[in-house]
């Protein structure tokens, strides 16, 4: 099967500043794909092209295997980071009128409109008119909008934002179930935590080019097992231990970067003999750690 | 073509469904209705004399001073003859417009050798000029017809000799004498200039804050990936434009209807013509109101997108709106002068097509290429602010931030 998105080295430039330059990746199905980046990397720039709200000014997107062309969006659902709805329009008409456009007629819309809002419990907000809801309320009728027409790639520019713990895992298993299903998901965001726990292959973008990518897998085994995290209860003085290259500590625990040969289990010798060790690991990097490391105090925006 | 109609009838219902809407809808004629009716009842009032008093030693002067004032376009509603003329006839008339029970009573006093009577009139108003007026006139006459009577002439030849003379104003055009319409009622004909000039200045500047609205609350990103831009700014002028004709269509209903009722007929109005609007008017007002709308819609709707919130929008409706008034002012030059030079170059011209052309065609039928020109340049001028218009409105709606100047905007014009 083609990928259902594939960037060919697309670049965009606006007045005096270059948002993309030489994008290259590939989505395929079934997978769920990290977009990531600080601010003003030109993630949204890259999706606005994806979706055909801009054009590149040099490179290719191609849409399920074939070169980029309006008909094929009736198959991508796009949620952006801004959320639009219609403030007086009530939301049953929204979700209808949304899906109508997406090529819906206006029975299945009906009908999908019900037994989505049911799925994401919120079958009593239909009636009402989106300016009465509450944030999170319209986020998840953002993201009924951008799935009822059963798009077989989905966008999604920062879901979870705005949302409590317990919506956040009812929309993250929804995706994971599109995907089991073959559905693409492409998934823009900051949170790191969260694209390590979905994201199949991510790509890290800094000042419109990309600097990482790969699987999750790939690009962590590209930095060594140098990480070590230590839950414990007593003395820190083993954060003086030699090997140390950095360290972030928090109430009851730390997370240390040991020297490159640096002994890991000097070091929980070292800690053991001042504190009580609840736990101790040997970790990779995690992608929040690479991220920073990557893109460093170069952050501008 | 399906998402331009879907577009449109979103925006048609959002709009029908609003408040506004249905109180404009309702609240103009009413407010037409009101304003009409008070012009009514103050004209009345201001030829109104409601119980007067007729006081004379001639009795045959003041019943002919009476038979004039009834037949006046406002008789009062009751005349009382006093004669003899005698001071406690005075006494009494004066304790009688005391009380109240009196608006006025008209003292005669002859003057002997001389064929015009001394008359005094008495009232509690300072000054009636309408009233003073009335009196003048019908007291004038009716010394005329007593002296001409008085001289050996029959009473009815007498009433006949006094009519006035009614004088037709003929107007020669191409070497040929016609009527003029210089008493027609063109009361219908204003109205409906107003509510071309009202709706389509409202319904011009709601599409641009629905625009500015829908960039603010970043709907585009999502309807961008839907549906191209010209699909959205077309859906949203049909749609706008189609709850503006409902609402037009409406009222001119309601007028239609409210011209022949009973109600109407007292104030003088008596179906659609008596407004002095005619059938062929009618249909070109529906084609320079459409044609007006989607003109300065589309235009408003391309600087809307230029704008990031309401208060910018109302920062540029002096655009919109300063052809229309500059229309609206030449009014009463382009209906005495409906084929002089600047009338004929302004109706050509299309910002001020619509208000102008159909002033012209109202005053008298310009020649038919004239018409045919103006709408094609009027209908050249649409299409050619639609294309400016989407290619603004496409890069417009995704720009945030600080309002673009001129050049950036002409940039725009270039992009793809």
């Amino acid at each position: 099967m083609p990928p259902v998105l594939a960037l060919d080295s697309i670049s965009k430039s606006y007045s005096q500043k270059v948002a993309v330059r030489d994008l290259s990746l590939a989505i395929e199905p079934g997978s769920m794909f990290g977009l990531l980046g600080p601010n003003g990397a030109g993630k949204t720039s890259s999706i606005r092209m994806i979706v055909g709200i801009t054009m590149p000014d040099s490179g290719q997107v191609n849409l399920f295997g074939k070169k980029f062309h309006r008909s094929n969006l009736q198959r991508v659902g796009y949620l952006p980071e801004e959320r639009g709805l219609y403030k007086k329009m009530k939301v049953f008409d929204q979700l209808v009128f949304m899906s109508r456009l997406r090529g819906l007629s206006e029975s299945v819309a009906t009908q999908r409109a019900r037994s989505w809002s049911e799925r994401l419990q919120i079958s009593d907000a239909l009636e009402k008119k989106t300016e009465e809801l509450s944030k999170g309320m319209q986020q998840k009728i953002q993201f009924i909008s951008t799935l009822m027409h059963d798009p077989d790639f989905i966008i999604m520019d920062e879901p979870f934002s705005g949302l409590d713990p317990v919506n956040t895992s009812l929309l993250q298993d929804t995706l994971v179930e599109l995907k089991n299903q073959g559905k693409a998901v492409l998934f823009s965001t900051h949170r790191m935590d969260q694209v390590e726990k979905l994201c199949d292959s991510i790509c890290l973008v800094n000042k419109g080019e990309a600097v990482l990518s790969g699987t999750v897998r790939e690009v962590k085994s590209r930095y060594p097992r140098n990480h070590v995290i230590i839950h414990y209860e007593g003395s820190d003085a083993f954060l003086q231990f030699p090997g140390i290259a950095g360290s972030r500590s928090f109430p009851g625990s730390s997370e240390i970067e040991l020297k490159p040969g640096a002994s890991a289990q000097d070091l929980l010798h070292l800690a053991a003999a001042n504190a009580n060790i609840y736990k101790f690991e040997l970790a990779e990097p995690s992608l929040e750690e690479i991220f920073i490391q990557t893109v460093g105090g170069r952050v501008d925006a | 073509m399906r998402n331009i109609l879907l577009i449109a009838k979103r925006e048609f219902i959002e709009r029908v469904r609003s408040r506004v809407f249905r109180i404009t809808t309702v609240l103009v004629p009413l407010g037409v209705v009101a304003v009409m009716l008070a012009g009514h009842v103050i004209s009345k009032k201001t030829g109104g004399l409601n119980h007067i008093a007729i006081a004379s030693d001639n009795a045959s002067l003041a019943t002919i001073t009476k038979a004039q004032l009834e037949a006046s376009e406002h008789p009062p509603k009751t005349i009382q003859i006093v004669s003899p003329a005698t001071p406690a006839a005075r006494a009494q008339l004066t304790q009688q417009l005391d009380a109240g029970k009196l608006d006025g009573f008209l003292w005669i006093a002859e003057q002997p050798g001389q064929p015009q009577p001394q008359a005094t009139y008495y009232t509690r108003n300072s000054s009636d000029f309408f009233s003073q007026a009335l009196l003048r006139s019908s007291l004038s006459i009716a010394s005329l017809r007593q002296e001409l009577i008085s001289r050996g002439i029959s009473p009815s030849e007498a009433k006949t000799l006094v009519k006035p003379v009614t004088i037709t104003t003929l107007q020669i055009k191409a070497g040929k004498a016609v009527k003029t319409n210089a008493e027609r009622n063109f009361s219908g004909m204003y109205a409906l200039v107003f509510v071309l000039y009202g709706v389509v200045i409202f319904y011009g500047t709601d599409a641009a804050r629905s625009v500015t609205e829908e960039k603010s609350s970043r709907i585009f990103e999502i309807l961008l990936s839907v549906t191209p831009a010209d699909n959205l700014l077309m859906g949203k002028l049909l749609g706008v434009g189609a709850a503006a004709m409902l609402q037009v269509a409406i009222w001119v209903g309601l007028t239609l209807v409210g011209s022949s009722t009973a109600l109407a007929a007292q104030i003088g109005l008596h179906g659609l013509s008596s407004l002095g609007i005619t059938i062929p008017e009618l249909i070109f007002f529906v084609i320079f109101f459409i044609l007006g709308f989607f003109f300065y819609s589309s235009l408003s709707s391309a600087l809307g997108a230029t704008a990031n919130s309401a208060q910018e929008v109302q920062q540029f409706a002096f655009f919109i709106i300063s052809p229309l008034v500059v229309s609206v002012l030449m009014m009463a030059y382009v209906m005495t002068n409906p084929n002089s030079i600047t009338s004929i170059i302004l109706s050509l011209i299309p910002p001020f097509t619509p208000i102008i052309m159909y002033l012209r065609i109202c005053a008298q039928t310009p020649p038919w290429w004239q018409i045919g020109l103006s709408i094609a340049l009027l209908l050249g001028a649409i299409w050619g602010m639609i294309w400016i218009a989407a290619r603004i409105y496409r890069i417009g709606i995704l720009m945030y931030g600080k309002r673009p100047t001129l050049p950036e905007i002409l940039r725009w014009l270039r992009y793809s």
